[in-house]
């Protein structure tokens, strides 16, 4: 069998043993076992530990739970109650303005958090509940919430971009700014949206009665505000500090994570049960995360061996005879396709290796690429069948949003990405302006 | 379920449980080697150049002896969109059956360990950084923390079995 075909034959096992509903991690590291044992028989048993041991010389991992556990941190002290809070009494006399408020948190959220359960863990408890409450409508809110959650992979600090840092071989800190314009640029086109369908039916997201209104005083709302200011001080120390160089990316993540304790506690809100809850959390998605990680090295190390990318180069290149804007346009949809079906986690080990020497090769900027990589996958985080955002929104949401709603209410939302990642494929310097203003560029 | 299986079960979940808290709490000694690092790299103007190496090594040992916790508690995520539609006793025979895939890859990646520390321990091997540290010991958690998710595996299969004969293990 030729090495494509037997590529396309892995990934199409993996397809098929994931549709069991069996653990990701699992699925992914026996059909790497069991295609190195099956290629090069007994010899290549050790290839799945070796691959492994990978991860060891990958120190940025080692941000992964801290940052994991400043969302953690955020949500289960209750910080996150006040955040909401404050946007509440401020965005709330505006015609849709909770669902605005609440695109605001998820972006304040994502400043303090390296994966995006933790901001859709606040969304679907916090925000949801209340949103419902004031009439707003349940489609529209479900799609505020997923699409507003995602955010937190592509404002840092953000650990999807440290794993696509690595496995490209680019700074870290280049990628992170990379991403915060088209973040923000994401989250105003949400705003706009919802802002638009508001003033058309506006019973679609009610203002706050006057009486409500009324209740609210102007020193509360100024009182509310200092809430805002805890995780942006978070963020500004952090950021600050591993900007200016004085600490180092793993340092920083760790200085996070205590200012992040320290806010709780300065808040009065750190508890040994807040504590126990967010160390335990962060433990289980750390484990998840990292897990899916090994075995994806394991099964990227099996094709890597078959000599994969050189063939699917030759295919592109040689065969096919395609322009390298079709080539990335392909790459980009295959991410959007595979991310359907599969882990996003999992999909950057797999791909990523395959892919990044090709985009460096057709003289497209990897950091760049790295940004509408992680667009598109926040566009599979929301999309069924496969979304981590999907599960967590029909595990937290209230009883009375059905799978429907759910399904229903992203439609909009996802094709607001599509539209940015047009947008950034079109004007690249809304991604690179500022880290080449950082760099001197 | 015969009676050593259940005590097997036992026995594994407790234990798994009880390391997994205790890999939990690994998380701030990973934190105070970093911030002790930092500090004293700040005041001193010397770095510790073992510090983060180390701390690679603590990360590998919390998420390796955490997983089989993580097991326990369903938190490795699925693709479930089929997966879900199922009745639970239907769920837990495919879980039985298609655990088998994740016992087989557990086992590759255990005899691998066992190999890859034997000649770890065989050749002395280190680290290929300037602190050269020996990769046994690290190998050994590593294993151990491999060995532990594959003994909860075997003992969800049991679970899944039991619960898909209608007779689960409480």
């Amino acid at each position: 069998m030729s090495s494509e075909l037997i590529t396309l034959f892995m990934f199409a096992t993996m397809m098929a043993l994931l549709m069991t509903g069996q653990r990701v991690f699992g699925v992914i590291g026996f059909v790497g076992s069991a295609a190195a044992l099956w290629l090069w028989g007994e010899g290549a048993f050790e290839m799945p530990f070796n691959a492994s041991f990978q991860v060891l010389n990958w120190y940025p991992l080692i941000t992964a739970p801290f940052f994991i556990f400043m969302g953690y941190m955020l949500s289960e002290s209750g910080m996150a109650n006040n955040l909401y809070r404050m946007f509440h009494v401020w965005f709330g006399p505006v015609q849709g303005g909770l669902a605005l408020g609440t695109v605001a948190l998820m972006v304040l959220i994502a400043a303090m958090n390296g994966l995006s359960v933790a901001g859709m863990a606040i969304g679907a408890t916090i925000a949801l509940p209340e949103l419902l409450r004031h009439g707003y409508d349940k489609r529209m809110v479900t799609g505020v919430i997923q699409g507003g959650s995602s955010l937190g992979i592509l404002i840092p600090p953000s650990v999807v971009l440290v794993l696509y840092a690595m496995i490209a071989r680019q700074p870290v800190l280049q990628l992170w700014l990379a991403g915060i314009f088209p973040g923000l640029m994401m989250a105003a086109i949400f705003a706009i949206y919802i802002y638009v369908r508001c003033r058309i039916n506006p019973e679609l997201g009610p203002a706050l009665p006057a009486e409500e209104r009324a209740r609210i005083t102007w020193f509360e709302r100024f009182l509310l505000l200092r809430e805002g200011l805890m995780p942006v001080a978070v963020f500004g120390i952090m950021m600050g500090l591993f900007l200016t160089g004085v600490t180092s990316l793993v340092e920083s993540s760790a200085v996070g994570a205590l200012l992040a304790t320290l806010a709780a506690a300065i808040e009065r809100k750190l508890s040994w049960k807040v504590i126990e809850d967010t160390t335990r959390k962060t433990l289980l998605i750390s484990c998840m995360f990292l897990w899916i990680i090994l075995a994806a090295l394991c099964f990227s190390a099996v094709y890597d061996g078959l000599g994969a990318i050189k063939a699917i180069e030759s295919l592109l290149f040689n065969n096919w005879d395609l322009s390298p804007w079709a080539i990335l346009i392909i790459m980009l949809l295959s991410f959007v396709v595979m991310g359907t079906f599969l882990d996003d986690t999992a999909m950057l080990v797999i791909v990523a290796p395959l892919y990044i020497p090709l985009v460096i090769k057709m003289g497209f900027n990897p950091i760049w690429f790295g940004v509408l990589y992680t667009m598109t996958c926040q566009i599979a985080y929301i999309t069924p069948p496969f979304g981590y955002n999907l599960f967590l929104m029909r595990a937290l949401a209230p009883p009375e949003v059905t799978l429907v709603d759910i399904y229903r209410s992203i439609v909009p939302f996802a094709a607001m990405m599509m539209i940015s990642v047009i947008i950034i494929l079109a004007f690249p310097q809304i991604a690179l302006w500022l880290p080449n203003l950082y760099s001197g560029r | 379920m015969p009676r050593p299986i259940e005590l097997f079960v036992r026995y594994v979940d407790a234990m798994n449980r009880r390391i997994g808290r205790i890999a939990m709490n690994l998380l701030f000694v990973l934190a105070a080697l970093l911030l002790s690092s930092t500090v004293t790299r700040l005041l001193l103007g010397a770095p510790i150049n073992w510090a983060l190496e180390m701390s690679q090594f603590v990360l590998s040992a919390y998420y390796l002896l955490g997983g089989a916790y993580a097991i326990q508690l369903d938190s490795h995520v699925r693709m479930d969109i089929f997966y879900s539609r199922l009745s639970p006793p239907k769920r837990a025979l495919t879980d039985a059956i298609t655990i088998l895939f994740v016992i087989f890859y557990l086992v590759v990646l255990f005899a691998g360990g066992i190999s890859s520390t034997n000649y770890a321990i065989v050749y002395k091997q280190q680290n290929y950084s300037a602190w050269a540290p020996l990769l046994w010991p690290i190998k050994v958690v590593m294993t151990i923390g491999v060995f532990l998710m594959l003994l909860q595996a075997i003992s969800t299969f049991f679970k899944d079995l039991a619960a898909a004969r209608g007779k689960p293990i409480a």
